[in-house]
């Protein structure tokens, strides 16, 4: 069931032996004794006097360095769940140029990289092509499409230098992120306009990505309002075949947009935002697909004080994908909610929120291959959630509990409850425990999905496909053990029921016929050796057991098993070298891939970057430096492997 | 070998004379005390913040900077702040123990050893129109008007719009556009 391109081309010859892996350890080891050189050569600068300090104007002030650190031990995040965020700094010192390749350093996160474009992005396992339990939004703006309940990665980008942080959720966020926040949710948020000012013009070239450049100018509108326009493009070489052959799908991206952000008074913020693509990507059996779409969204917040306020949003989302000979897909979405922050009582830190989302989705089968019906579905979908996080005792124990509840046109009414606790025994720790309910809503291809697209069928999909349902519980425990070192550790216990099961045919049909159950470690550290020295690393551990429920007659379902690897690592140093260099290195390793028979991996990804003054970088960019190329996802006949990449990058801001 | 000797004394005499350039510190950024550094932001803050008329009355009513438990300071803020006056106002630097000393100042930097209290302190004082600045975690989140925050080295102002309303504060734009808007009124969640 790939929707991305279509699955007939794919029928290459497997190549020879699996990829040569020319290991690198020299360079590995190579970078970490260059880190033992810098943390004694900056230690002889001149200090500015305390009164000279005076004197300087705000921008100088902002614009110094402090020279140590404040030593108390911050504490550790509060939060009950396992989060991790991706800085806009991770951004630039990763090298991503997209937001899944922002996403590879991420613990407890399975990204895949299909073809030259595409990705197969999960957590906590289920991962594919039309992965479906994880809710990804991009400055509020849910990406999901009601197709399969996942996310079209070609299709998503944004001004990477703009993007303030990606938080990733691992486990259920559904009581109040809602509808498809079942494994995890990916929250994409992008800098203010007044964080944004002024021009910055980036652009590069290498080796698979053949050329990219983006623009940005931000400025005032008044005191308290601010814009920013941007304009991006890119040229993106193909991926090969596993026999070393080009797989044709070269591809190009253009997209566009603007952001404002006023605050009328100091009790009102205002944002408007929208942005506009489009891509095309080639392919070797057919015309090239065709991406292009639209979106603008509107946000008011008024605070009534410290602790109360309210936030009410709407948005509009038009995409569409064109497949020729496959199929050619409209989705316009519209989507309003309200939400409200109160303190009732002392202890208590409430929010509450109501959404009303339209999706009309109009799937124009243009093949003889597969078929959506009826071709044009328009769904409602109303919720409503509370959440109250009470202050049992302060800084020390919190609990947080409260419950979504939904109505969608497939199902009806769901609900998702959750009850977390988190107890700090010392500031410098938090040990946390949740246990939630969430559901993964029906979607088209559960329903409404016919291959071919006339009778006799050899697949159809169910009409009464029920909702997949999720119990999980979690312990994690995060901590500060020195200042300079914080580590945390999630684990997790998964039961789901009523997953898809693909039963036995003429026709093969889609049911709720499989079980299972999950479970997983996922372990950070990082360690800030030295002013100029990070390091960080993580580990994840997972195990998927499905088992088929009778009556069911599942033989393909059961299969997802071995869809995600058991095993996954990285370890990442961050190093800033005197005279304005900066060298990052990270190895991570993916461990296979049975059902897919995609051998595990381990791959190098390394940047140099150069500041030579304050106003622009220079940077050269390696990923997958380990070998010439590797599978990542796909079965053999279909699979696509993305080569060594390699490119140069300059940005100048003013 | 004499002339070697003497052409290295040259260039050092030269150095120190700092005509030519010496590497390091033209290279570098420049560095400062991190709270040589946040006192000097609180001389500014008095200078980028408007208070309501009824919070200095007087023509000679001092500007009050409070601090409030341990003073991490030293005597950098007031090496700063000696001698000098905003709109007329004479800036004065106060320490203070109790929460109910307090009351009376413009500017309150609330110190991390009153961490364990952040909240009790914070909902005494935001009602009345005292600029609370600190540096504990989420400061500002907390309903704290200006929180400092170092980041990649340099300092960083996290401001609570909402609560500088309530308070009464009106904070200059030339601020603001430099700081990260946070609590209620951030402008993304």
């Amino acid at each position: 069931m790939d929707l991305h391109r279509n699955t007939r081309s794919g029928s290459a010859p497997q190549g020879g032996p699996g990829p040569v892996r020319h290991g690198a350890p020299g360079l590995v080891l190579a970078f970490l004794l260059l880190a033992h050189v810098p943390a004694s050569a900056q230690t002889e600068q001149a200090v500015e006097p305390a009164k000279a300090l005076k004197q300087l104007s705000l921008e100088e002030l902002f614009d110094l360095e402090v020279t140590s650190v404040s030593q108390k031990p911050e504490p550790v995040s509060k939060t009950a769940a396992a989060v991790h965020v991706v800085t806009s700094d991770d951004i630039r010192r990763t090298g991503a140029l997209s937001i899944p390749e922002a996403l590879r350093y991420v613990p407890g996160v399975e990204v895949a990289r299909v073809d030259s474009r595409s990705y197969a992005i999960t957590a906590r396992g289920f991962n594919g092509t039309t992965a479906n339990k994880l809710l990804v939004l991009i400055d509020g703006r849910s990406v999901y499409t009601p197709l399969y309940s996942g996310v079209f990665w070609d299709a998503q980008d944004a001004f990477m230098e703009d993007i303030e942080q990606i938080e990733v959720i691992r486990g259920p966020g559904a009581t109040v992120w809602g509808a498809n926040a079942v494994n995890g949710v990916i929250n994409v948020i992008s800098k203010s306009a007044a964080n944004t000012q002024g021009f910055l013009v980036t652009g590069g070239a290498g080796n698979m990505e053949r050329g990219f450049a983006g623009a940005r100018y931000g400025g005032a509108l008044g005191p308290r309002a601010f814009f920013r326009v941007y304009a991006k493009a890119f040229d993106r070489g193909p991926s090969k075949l596993p026999n070393g052959q080009d797989a044709g799908d070269a591809s190009r991206m253009h997209q566009g947009g603007l952001r404002a952000d006023w605050t009328p008074t100091t009790a009102d913020g205002v944002t408007v935002q929208g942005d506009f693509y489009g891509s095309g990507i080639d392919r070797r059996s057919a015309g090239p697909t065709d991406i292009s779409g639209g979106n603008g969204l509107a946000r008011w917040t008024r605070a009534f004080s410290g602790h109360s306020s309210l936030q009410l949003q709407g948005y509009y989302d038009r995409t569409k994908r064109e497949i020729p000979s496959t199929l050619n897909e409209a989705l316009d979405t519209y989507d309003l909610t309200l939400n409200h922050h109160l303190a009732p009582a002392a202890r208590h830190d409430v929010v509450w929120g109501l959404g009303f989302r339209l999706t009309d989705d109009d799937v124009r089968n243009s093949s003889a291959l597969l078929a959506f019906l009826p071709p044009r579905l328009t769904q409602r979908l109303y919720t409503g959630f509370v959440q109250d996080e009470i202050a049992l005792e302060a800084d020390r124990l919190y609990l947080t509990m409260g419950s979504k509840v939904e109505h969608n046109s497939y199902t009806g009414f769901e609900y998702q409850p959750s009850l977390r606790l988190a107890w700090m025994p010392k500031p410098e720790q938090t040990l946390w425990a949740a246990a939630s309910r969430a559901v993964r809503a029906p979607s088209r291809i559960d329903r409404d999905f016919f291959v071919p697209a006339q009778p006799p069928y050899f697949l159809v999909g169910d009409s009464t496909f029920q909702s997949e349902v999720l119990y999980a519980y979690e312990l994690g425990y995060k901590s500060r053990p020195l200042t300079d070192l914080t580590a945390s550790i999630s684990t997790f216990y998964n039961v789901y029921d009523k997953l898809r099961s693909l039963e036995a045919g003429p026709p093969f049909f889609l049911a709720n016929g499989l079980n299972g159950r999950t479970y997983g470690v996922e372990a950070e550290g990082i360690y800030q050796v030295s002013r100029m020295w990070r390091l960080s690393a993580g580990y994840t551990f997972l195990r998927l057991i499905l088992d088929v429920e009778p009556p069911s007659t599942d033989v393909g379902g059961q299969s997802q098993e071995d869809d995600s690897p058991r095993h996954q690592a990285y370890g990442r140093s961050s190093l800033t070298l005197p005279h304005n260099l900066s060298l990052d290195a990270a190895v991570r390793y993916v461990g296979e891939l049975p059902n897919q028979r995609v051998p595990s991996y381990a791959a190098l990804d390394a940047r140099v970057a150069w500041q030579p003054a304050k106003t622009g970088e220079i940077a050269v960019v390696g990923q997958g430096l380990l070998d010439s190329r590797h599978p990542e996802f796909g079965k053999p006949a279909a699979r696509r492997e993305v080569g060594r990449s390699i490119y140069g990058k300059a940005t100048l801001w003013f | 070998m004499v002339l070697a000797r003497r052409a290295s004394r040259l260039a050092l005499l030269l150095l120190l004379l700092g005509i030519l350039p010496a590497a390091p510190s033209s290279a570098g950024p420049r560095l400062t005390h991190e709270y040589d550094l946040k006192a000097a932001f609180l001389f500014h803050f008095a200078q980028f913040v408007q208070w309501p008329p009824e919070a200095l009355p007087e023509k000679n009513t001092p500007l009050t900077i409070g601090i409030l438990g341990e003073d991490p300071f030293g005597k950098s803020l007031d090496e700063i702040v000696a001698n000098e006056s905003v709109g007329g106002h004479k800036l004065l630097v106060r320490r203070f123990q109790r929460l109910n000393q307090a009351d009376s100042c413009h500017i309150l930097f609330i110190s991390s050893s009153e961490k364990g209290r952040m909240d009790e302190v914070l909902s005494r004082v935001n009602r009345r129109s005292i600029l609370t600045v600190g540096e504990t975690k989420d400061f500002a989140q907390r309903s704290g008007i200006i929180g400092f925050v170092v980041a990649e080295k340099r300092l960083r102002l996290a401001v609570n719009l909402a609560a500088a309303n309530v308070a009464r504060l009106r904070i200059s734009s030339k601020l603001l556009r430099q700081s990260e808007i946070v609590g209620p009124l951030r402008l993304q969640e």
